[in-house]
């Protein structure tokens, strides 16, 4: 019972910070990423949730973390400016990452991390050159 | 030619010390067995659960994906047992779960569920497929014949992976539905010659594009290489003998670092 509680709270944080995580974005960042390529039949691939329910709040920090970290590939290539708002969007992303249950949370958070640490090098090289 | 037996020479003169620390640090341990060589044991939480500890091989695995999409998009840390992997994570389809799920296919075999439910019986013979050390279990896969149609490498697995993907023998997959973020193919920074300290080493060439072919560029920076200004840090052997630095993969699972002339590859002029 106080597992459900605090399963529930859990997702109620992650709701409320997903939601205002999106409500901050521009309209094209909360476009789902692109398709991938046909695999097999996925892992952890869920139905989109119903909107407003704390699981579809779930979804949101997925989707904004994916974008966020869908640019690693391209770090050297971004502008010093771009890169800032990245690392401030993965800074942004921590609580909800970190409201999320124990595996998710350590594998997420540590997901986000080297994100954002790339990121921050990249910017700090450009400086220290 | 009498530079090159300079070379020759000074390349082994400075082996030596690198040889003898590496002997020090590692006590008296043997040269691993080509079929042992990326061997890890996780045993942070196995003996806890009563289950013996996980005696992970590198070698089939990382011919069949890159390093990146296990020590980055999966998680799995960098370090034996540093990731602390529990049979409800692997249950939950984290972890080694992510691809041993019981549903997934690769090489048009289901790859087996770990951690999962079943019969007793069943459990305790797919445990042991990984749950292996000293547990006398005849692995699926045979290291040999798998290996016999690779090109030779002259130590580690025996077997130039590099060559091998190069040749198109392998095919790592970088990308995992569900679990991969989806992401534009990497465009990789030039190479670069880094000096050696001793007069007359050949140059280090660091290839960028052979690294992030399998690595990407999160998994070595900044947590590996975090030095933000070139020559800012001077790189010692000793430091990557004892698993810093190049150490982190090429004492435990990339090329070895004994086979001196893949970095120090630039002639001498």
């Amino acid at each position: 019972m106080r597992r459900t509680g605090r399963t529930f709270l859990g997702a109620a944080v992650a709701a409320g910070l997903a939601a205002a995580l999106l409500a901050g974005r521009p309209a094209a960042a909360q476009a789902p990423a692109k398709a991938p390529p046909p695999s097999p039949a996925p892992a952890r691939a869920k139905e989109p949730s119903p909107a407003g329910s704390p699981a579809a709040a779930k979804d949101a920090w997925k989707r904004e973390f994916e974008d966020v970290c869908a640019k690693t590939q391209d770090a050297m290539s971004l502008t010093s400016e771009e890169l800032r708002a990245l690392v401030a969007r993965c800074d942004k992303l921590k609580p909800a990452v970190d409201a999320l249950d124990e595996t998710e949370r350590k594998v997420a958070s540590r997901r986000l991390r080297e994100c954002r640490n790339l990121y921050q090098f990249v910017l700090e090289s450009r400086d220290g050159r | 030619m009498k530079r090159l037996g300079i070379a020759t020479v000074a390349v082994l003169v400075l082996s030596l010390p690198a040889l003898a620390h590496a002997e020090q640090t590692s006590g008296k341990k043997r040269r691993p067995l080509p079929p042992e060589f990326g061997r890890v044991v996780l045993d942070a939480e196995s003996k806890k659960a009563g289950v013996p500890p996980v005696v992970f091989d590198h070698w089939l695995h990382r011919s069949k994906y890159t390093c990146r999409l296990c020590h980055v998009d999966i998680g799995f840390a960098m370090t034996a047992n540093g990731t602390k992997v529990k049979a409800a994570d692997n249950a939950a389809g984290f972890y080694c779960g992510a691809c041993h799920d019981g549903k997934r296919v690769t090489d048009g075999r289901k790859i087996f569920d770990s951690c999962g439910k079943g019969s007793p019986q069943e459990v305790r013979g797919t445990c042991l497929r990984c749950h292996s050390q000293g547990k006398n279990v005849v692995p699926q896969v045979d290291f040999v014949a798998f290996t016999k149609g690779l090109p030779k490498g002259r130590l580690g697995n025996g077997v130039d992976w590099e060559l091998a993907e190069e040749k198109g023998l392998i095919k790592p997959i970088d990308f995992l539905e569900g679990v991969s973020v989806p992401r534009k193919s990497l465009t990789a920074q030039k190479d670069f010659a880094l000096s050696p300290k001793l007069e007359g080493m050949p140059e280090i060439i660091f290839s960028h594009s052979k690294h992030t072919v399998w690595n990407g560029c999160e998994l070595c920076h900044p947590e590996i290489f975090g030095a933000v200004k070139k020559g800012s840090v001077k790189y010692t052997m000793s430091e990557i003998f004892d698993g810093k630095y190049c150490g982190v993969c090429h004492v435990t699972v990339a090329f070895p670092m004994q086979d001196c002339q893949r970095c120090h590859a630039k002639p001498v002029k």
